[in-house]
């Protein structure tokens, strides 16, 4: 039976299967025809690598940082209370991109290698009195039992207390989510900070530097002078913040000192606010306006004309 | 009684150990057979101290892949690679004793990988790894330092029994890289489009999966007898 509509005869039967050499290709990137990127879309993807990739960047830092302040301190004979400038510097510099958790972490690395974990001590780490898991430790308030590994992590207090006045100081919140980058600056607790000028440009410079016997005099009135200047600018960015002497500065975020300063009182009895003294002429003052009507000093002749004058023409 | 006789550490370490090598054994790699069958009797004669303990520095082992290895690890010949070199090699095997293993051992280990020049490692340690260290193996392959192959690292804890044994635990085979291009031609798929597998995996673990690879899953099926599906390693 013929078809009522026979095909032509110059042309193949059309197949209904797909295109074969379009699926030639299997792992071809990208197959032909495609649309181009929505651009709204490439943005977003764009941004989401990048914060992955800052996190990345961020995370390698850490890591580093932990495995230079693993071999810390780096002469055998430092002393954790007298850190060196360079040592304090790099210190301070590499725990900025710290969270608590990392500093941990690092102290129990540097426990692992059989160190105190103040990454500026050279001491090794205390050692328990026995190799028993609990321990007993006197205190004030009687005898205590605490794990051998909380014991054998520092080598005394004091190393301790100055690993713990770092740890607090640094952010919760993770490097890469710190708006405007992380720069705040880590203070150390150390004895010898007048030889840690690092907040000051000009103590930078002139860092590593061997110094002459007569250029140190010349370097600490000059260290004197920039840090005069520094206070001064602090004081006039506390004044322009309407910070107020005395007071807690609204950009402080230093400890809160422990020491308390207590007002004298004085015993004499509260004196109410008196008023200003009034003089007898300005008793018609509204918040020391005097209307013109009230006024007596002056002349009430051009007073009539006043309307007048601001009309126009 | 065994149990009475070796200590609980020495009974511990030879499963760890007997598993270590059957593992090596699985992923291809060369293993005398008398190893995997050693008996807790021989185990405590050569690798005990007097004091019944084992001793774990004696355990430490390196073997070489097999013909059938180095095969499937290679990949398949292209334009601009006639002829590729296997990405496998010798590895190493190290039975760490320290209670903690931090930066400082996984370090050490890497530079002794290096410097014997393995191309991979194993590390068995007692306890598990510091976050820290964690972190560095996880980056330790584009770190120019460590070894071609990198460095996995078990806890014995995993260890102790073969999981791979268990009955529920299906078989895994890898495919070589010219099998999963005939896999993708045949189905007609990208590598994409297969179901997937994390590396992280129990398994995958085990077998020493590598990222892009592509692994066939033999089950038992009550209609069809078997049934093999494929998972790409991510």
């Amino acid at each position: 039976m013929p078809t009522p509509y026979p095909p032509p005869r110059d042309m193949p039967p059309k197949s209904i299967l797909k295109n074969k050499n379009k699926n030639a290709t299997v792992s071809a990137n990208a197959p032909p025809g495609r649309k181009p990127a929505n651009p709204r879309h490439l943005a977003v993807a764009r941004h989401h690598a990048s914060v992955l990739e800052d996190r990345k960047r961020v995370e390698g830092e850490v890591l580093e940082a932990v495995m230079t302040l693993m071999d810390f301190p780096t002469s055998p004979d430092a002393d954790a209370k007298r850190p060196s400038p360079a040592d304090a510097h790099l210190f301070q510099k590499a725990v900025i991109p710290f969270q608590p958790a990392d500093y941990d972490a690092l102290i129990e690395e540097r426990n692992i290698a059989d160190k105190c974990g103040y990454a500026l001590c050279s001491r090794p780490k205390k050692k328990a009195r026995s190799t028993a898991r609990k321990q007993f430790v006197d205190t004030d308030h009687g005898v205590e039992i605490v794990d051998r590994k909380v014991l054998e992590v520092w080598c005394s207090d004091d190393c301790a207390k100055r690993a713990l006045y770092v740890k607090v100081q640094l952010s919760e919140e993770p490097a890469w989510l710190r708006q405007g980058g992380y720069h705040d600056k880590i203070e150390l607790l150390v004895e010898n900070e007048e030889e840690h000028g690092q907040a000051l440009p000009l103590r930078l410079k002139q860092e590593g530097a061997t110094k002459a016997d007569g250029e140190d005099e010349d370097e600490d009135a000059d260290m004197n002078a920039a840090w005069a200047a520094h206070n001064d600018a602090l004081t006039d960015l506390a004044l322009e913040r309407g910070d107020k002497p005395g007071q807690l500065s609204k950009a402080n975020n230093d400890l809160i000192q422990d020491h308390i300063t207590e007002r004298a009182s004085s015993n004499a009895p509260p004196q109410a606010p008196s008023l200003p003294a009034q003089t007898s002429d300005h008793t018609m003052a509204i918040e020391g306006h005097v209307p013109r009507i009230n006024r007596k000093d002056e002349g009430d002749d051009d007073d009539a004309q006043d309307w007048d004058k601001h009309l126009p023409g | 009684m065994d149990g009475e006789k070796y200590s609980a550490s020495l009974i511990r370490l030879w499963r760890v150990w007997r598993t270590t090598k059957e593992m090596m054994n699985d992923r291809g790699y060369m293993i005398v057979e008398d190893d995997m069958s050693m008996s807790l009797d021989e185990f405590s004669r050569r690798y005990a101290r007097e004091d019944g303990e084992p001793d774990r520095s004696r355990l430490n082992f390196s073997c070489q892949p097999s013909e059938e290895m180095l095969a499937k690890y290679t990949d398949a010949p292209s334009k601009k690679n006639p002829n590729p070199t296997p990405n496998i090699g010798t590895i190493w095997v190290e039975f760490n004793a320290d209670e903690n293993v931090g930066m400082k051992q996984l370090r050490e280990y890497m530079a002794h990988l290096v410097h014997g020049s393995f191309h991979s490692g194993i590390m068995v340690t007692v306890k598990p790894m510091t976050g820290m260290a964690i972190r560095l193996l996880r980056g330790a392959t584009s770190i120019t330092d460590g070894p071609k192959g990198g460095v996995e690292v078990f806890v014995e804890q995993d260890l102790l029994v073969n999981i791979t044994k268990h009955e529920l635990v299906p078989k895994h085979v890898l495919l070589s890289d010219e099998e999963k291009q005939q896999l993708l031609v045949r189905y007609r798929l990208k590598q994409t489009q297969l179901p997937r597998i994390q590396s992280t995996d129990p398994v995958a673990k085990y077998l020493g999966l590598r990222r892009g690879s592509v692994v066939k899953i033999i089950r038992k099926s009550e209609t069809a007898g078997r049934y093999a599906s494929y998972r790409w390693v991510i």
